[in-house]
């Protein structure tokens, strides 16, 4: 038997496990009967082509998308232009603490 | 299938990791998707997390881009939760945040638990922040903490840090951390050393492992006695702290473990002499405030604890555990000592702490009593 290959789980993940009855014709990994999406592919896969999520609401927000395109509701809203190029090179990858802090990201500022 | 979620939850952080901050927010998600009939998750990828996942009601979204500098990695993030909130925008009833950048795309009901604040934590890992730069990080965690339902914090520390910064008094809500007991029998992890004592957390400065090693090296005549060092972060971040430790000659008697599943270092603490947590006496720990999650998990695991004598630590430790002033190697050396010629004494210190720590369940319940509370205004 081929398992199924999603991640699954939501503190502790693993791989689903369960027998795959199809490939995700996008990446080509195994999946059960339960991660194949309508359209065929897997749920990353599915996701990356806005196929997943309530379709309703999908085809709500295409509608208010387009709407608020153009009103700027969902531009990023001016959040972040109050910082201007000096702000920013503060944050450039060289410019961190020690480089051993940074290897694995932004994660690493509030943690305990 | 419904329309659309009715909750979600967002964190500028990788999720699952080995940080307690995913304990956390794994917790505090449980309750706000138990709740809401599930609900978003969107929060950091990166590895093998994948960028999409549907658990059962819950459906997990993850930041996978790759953005060099910070900032514009923290703007990109916040255009990318204002991208995943807006389909659910008709149906959302509440949004938990962790931090500013994504508290700002939200624009109902949002409670922001606040165990940290870029505006303070941010110098340490990028020096060259400019002051003029952190006023501005400054005045975005106002408005959000302005705009918040309700502001929930760990500690009445970095309580008093979001009420400076314009959050309603009324609505700061104190919800300590949990840690689940941990069973008397545990068994002893393979790779533990007879006798040693332990340091759990991540590497930064601020966490004063460089102390913790420099007081180690004072118990040189303490033959049998080990150092094991949990970090949450991986090897290549222990580097300067090891290289420390081969300048002091500590040698294998300070053995590293990296990334450890949360539940080994339950048993790694279960069986330990003691728990330091030698925390610096910076603004990042006096001011700010911190979550030292790594205290409340010696207590659950009945294991004595020494450590810093700041404010922070108090509020979790009260009287049963041992305070040395931050930053000095000879007087932590000195505790220690003490300490593990007191057994008895030292034992029931961490008894009574034991008996104080909150499970998971009671954290949860005081979330709900907030949830309920802003719902219902
Ligand atoms: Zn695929
Ligand atoms: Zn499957």
């Amino acid at each position: 038997m081929t398992p199924c290959t999603v991640t699954t789980g939501f503190f502790t993940l693993g791989k689903c496990g369960v027998m795959a009855v199809a490939g995700c014709p996008a990446c080509g990994r195994a999946l059960c009967a339960n991660h194949v999406t309508e359209g065929g592919l897997c749920p990353e896969c599915a996701a990356a082509r806005n196929q997943v999520g309530h379709p309703a609401a999908a085809a709500a927000y295409r509608r208010r998308a387009h709407r608020h395109r153009t009103a700027q509701e969902y531009s990023d809203a001016g959040w972040y232009v109050g910082f201007d190029s000096y702000d920013r090179a503060a944050f450039d990858p060289g410019a961190g603490a020690d480089q051993d802090y940074l290897d694995d990201g932004a994660d690493a500022l509030v943690d305990s | 299938m419904s329309e659309g979620h009715r909750a979600a939850y967002v964190a500028f952080d990788r999720f699952p990791s080995a940080k307690g901050s995913a304990v956390h927010i794994r917790h505090m998600a449980a309750e706000l998707f138990e709740r809401h009939g599930g609900g978003l998750l969107c929060v950091l990828g990166g590895g093998d997390l994948p960028a999409y996942q549907r658990e059962g009601d819950v459906e997990i979204v993850r930041f996978t881009d790759v953005v060099p500098n910070l900032l514009d990695r923290a703007q990109a993030f916040t255009a990318w939760v204002a991208e995943q909130l807006a389909p659910h925008r008709d149906t959302l009833e509440l949004c938990h945040v962790r931090d500013p950048w994504s508290a700002l795309p939200v624009t109902g009901p949002m409670v922001y638990e606040a165990n940290g604040l870029p505006s303070v934590e941010l110098p340490y890992a990028w020096p060259m922040v400019a002051p003029s730069t952190l006023d501005k990080i400054r005045e975005l965690e106002q408005d959000c903490l302005r705009r918040a339902a309700a502001v929930v914090v760990p500690s009445s520390v970095i309580g008093k840090a979001v009420i400076d910064r314009g959050a309603a008094p009324d609505r700061v809500h104190l919800i300590p951390n949990g840690a689940d007991p941990v069973p008397a029998s545990l068994p002893r992890p393979e790779a533990a050393p007879g006798r040693y004592l332990i340091y759990v957390g991540a590497l930064q400065p601020w966490q004063g492992v460089d102390v913790l090693l420099r007081a180690f090296a004072r118990l040189a005549d303490l033959t049998d006695l080990h150092l094991v060092v949990c970090s949450s972060v991986s090897p290549n971040r222990a580097r300067p702290l090891r290289r420390l430790a081969e300048r002091l000659g500590l040698g294998d008697r300070v053995r590293w473990q990296y990334t450890l599943p949360h539940e080994q270092v339950a048993a790694w603490l279960a069986h330990a002499e003691l728990s330091v947590a030698p925390l610096t006496a910076g603004p990042r720990n006096l001011e700010q405030g911190c979550n030292p999650i790594k205290v409340w998990e010696s207590m659950a695991a009945g294991t004595p604890v020494v450590a810093s004598d700041l404010p922070v630590i108090r509020e979790v430790l009260g009287d049963d555990g041992r305070f040395v002033p931050p930053d000095r190697p000879a007087e932590l050396a000195r505790a220690i000592r003490v300490m593990l010629e007191y057994p008895d004494v030292t034992h029931e210190f961490a008894g009574r702490a034991r008996r104080r720590v909150l499970t998971w369940s009671d954290v949860r319940h005081r979330l709900a009593a907030v949830y309920d509370q802003v719902e219902s205004r």
